[in-house]
C-alpha cells in the first residue's frame, strides 16, 4: 500500500493497534463516551481529524444504530463514515479504498456469525487484516471485539458456540463477561474442550493491543474488569488484569505489558 | 410433491392495492391446513432485518387469518429458536429484498440454505420480492456490490432470473449481456408487481398486480444481448383484505381494469 505521508506512523509492530470492548462505547453507555474518547484519542495521533469509519453490519446495518453514531462522533472532532453492506448500492463504491484511508474502524455489536459470513461475502476479512497491518486503528464492542480473535465465545443464537474470528489476535476472547453468568460458564466449558487461552472483558472494559501484545486495559466505569484465562489442567485459571479507569488522570506508573500476556 | 415457489420482481408489505393483491396470490397456493390458520414466517436477512417491514408483514398476514411469524438473524438473541423445526412447520416461507450476496452468505452462515430444500421438497411454498425472488433460481443479478453482476442462488428453480427488470435499466441490460455471451442460463425477468408461479422446475402461470407490469423470458438470440420474449400475464383481481386508506387507489385500480376489458387473460405458459 502506498504510505500516506499525512498519516503518523509508528513502527511496525506498536502501529498494528485494536481495541476489543467488552461492552461499551455510545452503543452500550450513553452519556459516557470514556471509552470512546479514548480511540478517538488514539486515531487523533494519525491525524488531527481522524478519519472513523463505523461498521454496523453485526446488527444488519440498522438504521437508529446509523443515526446514533453519527451523533456520537461529531464531525467537529473527526470525519465520520459508514459502510452499509446491505445498501451499497447507496454506497462507497471501492469499500477497500475507503477502509485503507481510515484512522479508526469501529466495528457495531450484534451476531458475531452473520457479521463474519457477510464480511466475507464482500471480502471486507482480508480488507481488514491488510489495514491492521498498514496501520489503521481497529475497534468494536460485543461482536465487535470477538471478531479480532481466532476464537470467540458467543451465546447470541441461544446455544453457546466456539466461532472462529479474523484471527488478527492469536487469541480467544469472551464479551459482557461478568455481567451475567452465562458468558463465563460458556467460556470456562470451551477453554476445557481445549479453546485457546485469551482474554474476558466485562461492559465497561477494553483492551487495547499493539501487534497481538496487550499493551492496556482501560475501563469507562470504575469497578470494570479484563482477565487474562486459560485452561490450568484440572480447572480454568483467572488472572485480573491492571486495569486504568479512564475517568481518573492515568497513573504515574501504567502496567507493563510483559505482564499481562495470556498464559500460553 | 415439491412446494410451489412464487418468484415476485417487486413488491413491499405497505397497504397498496398492488401488494395486498400479490399476498392474496402467495396465500391461494399453500395448501390448505386442516388443523388452523396458515403459519408463514418472513425471512427480512436480505434488507438486514429491520423493524419497519416486519412489523407490515405481521400487519398484512395477520390481516389475512395467517399465523404470522419472522426469523431476524440478526437479534436472535432475544428469543432464541430452533431454524429447522420453525421454517418446517410453516406453509409459506416470504424471504424480503435487499442484498441478494448477503442473503445467500448468511443462510449459508446459518444452515437455512439446507433447511429450504428440505422445505421445498416437503410442499411449503416459497416466495420472495426482488433479491428473495431471485435466490431460489440457480443465478440472479445483483446489485449488492453496487453494479449489477450475476450471482448463484440456491437453484431450486433451473436457470436465470432478474427483478425490477422495466425500473433498473442497468440491471436489464447486464442480464440481457450475461444471457447472450452464456455466462449464465436464459430464464425470466419481471418487473415490480409481476409474479411468476413455479411448479416442478416449470413456470405455471405469470400475474401482475399492476396493468403495467410486464414478464418476459430472455434467452440468447443472434445479437449480443439476450432476446426478450413477451409472456402472457394474467391481471390479479383487487383483494378483497386491502384496508379502507386503500380506497382511492383501489377504485383507480378498478377504472383502469374496466378499461382493459376485465384483465382475465388466464394462460398457462410454455
Amino acid at each position: 500500500m502506498e504510505v500516506d505521508s499525512t498519516v503518523v506512523q509508528l513502527p511496525l509492530e506498536e502501529n498494528r493497534q485494536i481495541v476489543a470492548f467488552g461492552g461499551g462505547g455510545f452503543s452500550m453507555e450513553s452519556g459516557n463516551p470514556l471509552l470512546d474518547d479514548y480511540v478517538v484519542e488514539l486515531a487523533s495521533r494519525r491525524r488531527e481529524r481522524p478519519r472513523v469509519c463505523f461498521l454496523p453490519t453485526a446488527s444488519g446495518d440498522a438504521d437508529h444504530y446509523i443515526v446514533r453514531f453519527y451523533r456520537a462522533f461529531s464531525a467537529a472532532v473527526c470525519e465520520p463514515s459508514h459502510i452499509s453492506l446491505f445498501r451499497r448500492d447507496r454506497g462507497t463504491a471501492d469499500l477497500r479504498e475507503h477502509l485503507l484511508s481510515q484512522d479508526l474502524i469501529y466495528v457495531g455489536g450484534g451476531s458475531v456469525l452473520s457479521l463474519l459470513g457477510t464480511w466475507r461475502a464482500h471480502g471486507i476479512d482480508s480488507i481488514l487484516a491488510e489495514a491492521w497491518r498498514a496501520g489503521v486503528i481497529l475497534c468494536g464492542l460485543s461482536a465487535g471485539s470477538l471478531c479480532w480473535y481466532s476464537q470467540g465465545v458467543t451465546s447470541f443464537h441461544g446455544e453457546v458456540k466456539l466461532v472462529r474470528g479474523l484471527g488478527l489476535l492469536p487469541w480467544s476472547n469472551c464479551v459482557h463477561y461478568g455481567s451475567k453468568q452465562g458468558p463465563r460458564d460458556a467460556y470456562h466449558q470451551l477453554l476445557r474442550r481445549g479453546m485457546c487461552p485469551g482474554y474476558a472483558a466485562e461492559d465497561g472494559s477494553a483492551l487495547h493491543f499493539r501487534g497481538s501484545r496487550l499493551f492496556e486495559v482501560v475501563a469507562s466505569r470504575p469497578e470494570a474488569r479484563a482477565w487474562c484465562v486459560g485452561d490450568g489442567g484440572d480447572q480454568v485459571i483467572e488472572t485480573a488484569l491492571p486495569t486504568r479507569y479512564l475517568g481518573e488522570p492515568a497513573t504515574e506508573e501504567p502496567p507493563k505489558a510483559g505482564n499481562l500476556q495470556a498464559v500460553a | 410433491m415439491s412446494g410451489a415457489i412464487v418468484a415476485i420482481g417487486g413488491a413491499e408489505f405497505t397497504m397498496r392495492p398492488e401488494n395486498e393483491a400479490l399476498h392474496d396470490y402467495v396465500l391461494s397456493h399453500a395448501r390448505p391446513r386442516e388443523d388452523g390458520p396458515l403459519r408463514i414466517c418472513l425471512l427480512p436477512t436480505a434488507s438486514g432485518d429491520p423493524h419497519d417491514q416486519i412489523v407490515s408483514f405481521h400487519a398484512a398476514m395477520e390481516r389475512r387469518g395467517c399465523v404470522a411469524s419472522a426469523i431476524s438473524l440478526f437479534r436472535l438473541g432475544v428469543a432464541p429458536i430452533d431454524f429447522a423445526e420453525h421454517l418446517l412447520s410453516q406453509d409459506v416461507i416470504y424471504v424480503t429484498g435487499g442484498s441478494m450476496v448477503n442473503l445467500l452468505a448468511l443462510w449459508r452462515e446459518h444452515r437455512i440454505d439446507e433447511i429450504m430444500r428440505v422445505a421445498h421438497e416437503r410442499g411449503i411454498v416459497l416466495c420472495g420480492y426482488s433479491a428473495g425472488s431471485m435466490c431460489w433460481f440457480e443465478h440472479g443479478i445483483t446489485r449488492g456490490g453496487g453494479a449489477p453482476a450475476a450471482v448463484e442462488g440456491l437453484g431450486l428453480v433451473s436457470g436465470s432470473h432478474c427483478v425490477h427488470y422495466a425500473q433498473d435499466p442497468a440491471r436489464r441490460d447486464c442480464y440481457r449481456r450475461l444471457v447472450g455471451d452464456g455466462t449464465i442460463p436464459p430464464g425470466l425477468a419481471l418487473d415490480d408487481h409481476a409474479a411468476a408461479l413455479i411448479r416442478d422446475d416449470e413456470v405455471v402461470e405469470a400475474v401482475r398486480s399492476r396493468e403495467s407490469a410486464a414478464a418476459h423470458r430472455v434467452r440468447p438470440g443472434d445479437g449480443e444481448l439476450a432476446d426478450e420474449v413477451p409472456m402472457e400475464v394474467r391481471l390479479l383481481p383487487v383483494s378483497a383484505t386491502a384496508p379502507e386508506s386503500g380506497l382511492d387507489e383501489m377504485r383507480e385500480l378498478r377504472r383502469a381494469r374496466s378499461r382493459s376489458g376485465g384483465g382475465s387473460r388466464l394462460g398457462r405458459l410454455s
